[in-house]
Formats: structure tokens, sequence, C-alpha cells
């Protein structure tokens, strides 16, 4: 009877696993969704505090659940003009953010590959960020991005194939 | 593309993982951590009995408002409308009643839905009555009706709802 007891707070270790394990695929996707780097990551920080406190046991949120924050989040966030084209111009002056990993070797390939996905339309961006980088089936996906899943898995196969003319250059 | 050169394809992007965070956010998210003055606020079924009252008050003191604020209003349309219908009210001492009605009027219902300060939606459903009341005395041929509005307000559980 007693479901609200169940709730606990996360384990230090879990919290932190969990962090280290879905945080830098969260602030991917929030990149995507906003301008500004400070503003993503506002969202993200948002977003899984706000998914936390939503469980009534000590599991992980659905990963569906944290995204579909973030893009509610962002477009509350777009809606805030002022406060938005504020923040974008204190961001340029941090000058450009890196979405992949860029290591040495792969500095160019994280950076084409970038310039691909800005270049791709957002409603293919999403799909393909959530499914290749999140990892999330065409069921969370639809849940994240309250589109039906078959819309899901065509945006993804479309978003896929223009990805790929993208960057022939980069996976040649 | 088939079926091999997607899958090669999605390997390929998946060797380009998405940046670290940075280490000032990763600090920041960890010292995010949903903290206990938070997690233990719920709003139905609490772990100790003292905290019913607490949860009730919660519930209560929304709903409260609510019930006051529509009556307020209510009274007052009524007021203005029927005032000429309450003088005869006055002299209904010493009628003698052949006739008594008891009638209950759904007058409107509703959906309110607040947030409470944890962050937890509430929703109550609201329904304005208009209870009327009408007393007839054939011998004098006098008829008083009484008009009295009522709101009730009931939360409701999200997941009931």
């Amino acid at each position: 009877m007693n479901s609200g007891s169940k709730h606990e707070l996360p384990a230090d270790s879990d919290w932190e696993q969990w962090l280290s394990r879905h945080a830098p695929a969260l602030l991917l996707f929030a990149r995507q969704q906003v301008k500004c780097d400070a503003d993503a990551q506002d969202l993200v920080q948002e977003a899984v505090v706000e998914s936390w406190r939503r469980q009534s046991q000590n599991a992980p949120p659905p990963l569906g659940l944290v995204y579909a924050t973030i893009r509610r989040r962002a477009i509350d966030l777009a809606r805030r003009n002022d406060r938005r084209a504020e923040r974008e111009a204190e961001s340029l002056l941090d000058g450009p953010q890196c979405w992949f990993d860029a290591g040495a070797e792969e500095r160019e390939r994280s950076l084409l590959l970038q310039k691909a996905m800005t270049n791709l339309p957002q409603i293919y961006r999403d799909v393909l960020t959530l499914k290749v980088w999140s990892g999330l089936t065409f069921g969370e996906i639809a849940e994240a991005l309250e589109i039906p899943p078959n819309t899901a898995a065509s945006r993804y196969r479309y978003g896929l194939m223009e990805l790929r003319k993208l960057t022939r250059e980069v996976f040649a | 593309m088939n079926e091999q050169e997607q899958e090669r394809y999605e390997s390929e992007l998946r060797r380009t993982p998405p940046a670290p965070l940075p280490a000032h956010f990763m600090a920041r998210l960890q010292a995010a951590k949903p903290g206990p003055e938070r997690g233990s606020r719920r709003l139905f079924l609490p772990d100790h009995p003292s905290l019913g009252w607490r949860v009730l008050l919660h519930l209560v003191a929304p709903a409260m408002a609510v019930v006051l604020a529509g009556f307020l209003v209510v009274r007052l349309k009524v007021k203005s409308e029927g005032s000429a219908k309450e003088r005869p009210l006055a002299a209904t001492v010493g009628l003698k009643a052949n006739d008594l009605q008891v009638d209950q009027e759904l007058v409107s219902s509703f959906d309110v839905v607040a947030t409470l300060p944890n962050g937890q939606p509430v929703r109550f459903r609201c329904r304005q009555w208009k209870d009327q009341l009408v007393v007839t005395d054939k011998s004098r041929g006098v008829e008083i009706e009484q008009n009295s509005p009522r709101v009730e307000v009931v939360p409701v559980r999200f997941e009931t709802y």
C-alpha cells in the first residue's frame, strides 16, 4: 500500500555511475537543442534531477523520460527569447563547443561529424543521436520525442542515409 | 544502404563518442544529487501517521482557498441577482408549508491542476452546485424559493485520474 515509503535517495556510487554512463550523451542531445552550452548544461542538470526525483523507488529514471524532459525544457527555453539571446551572446565568447570526443587523432573526424550533424534537419538529428550515441530503442525514442515508434524508425533510416552522404569524406 | 552497410556505418559513428563532460559540469552534476529534504516530501501515503496531517494540510489548504473563492464569487452573484427573493424569507415565521421541494442542480464541473511546493502535480475536481429549496403555503398563496450555492472540491490523485 505504502508505495511512497519505497522512495529512497540514490546512493552516491549509483548516482555517479549513472552520470558517468549517461551524462555525456545527454549533454550531446541537449547541445543540439540549444545554441548555448551553458543552457545545455542547465537543461541536463534540471532534467536529470527532476527525473530522479519523480522516481518512487530507488531506481534510475527511464532514459526516455530524461530525454523528453530535456526536449520540453529546451522548448520552454526557446520561448524565453531575451534570456536566450543574452546567453548566446555570452557563449560566443567561450568559443565553439565540441559535440564529440576530440582526441588528438580523431579531432578532425569529430569536427567533420559535428558539422555534418549540424547540417542535418533536427528531426533526423534527434533520432540519430538518441539511437546511435544514447543507445535508446525506437520505443524509448518515441517516448522522448513524443512521436510514434514507426516515425522514429523511418526518420532514423532517412537520417542515417543523409548523414552518410554528408560524411563520405570522413568515413571513406 | 543494405543492412550490413548500415551496421558498419553505425559502428563507425559509435567510434566517435560524445564529448566527455567538462570537469566543472561533472562536479556540478554530482553535487546536484537529489537531497533528502526534497526527496522525502511526498504527497500521498506517508510513512508516519503524523506526516499524514502535513500531507492533508498540503491538500486542504489549496482546496479551502478554491472553495472560499468559489463560494464568495457565487455568493456575490446570487446576492446581486436575487436580493428580492431573500426578503420573503423573513416572513417565513408562522408559515404553514403545504409542500417542500428540495433540488440540487449541477451548475458547473471543472478540474484544477496545481503544483505543490515539491513540484508534484495535484488535481482538484471542483463542482458548483445550486441547492434549491421551495416552500409553498397554499392557504396564504405564498411560495418561497431559496437558492444556495455550494462548491465541492475533491482532490484526485493523478494515478487514479
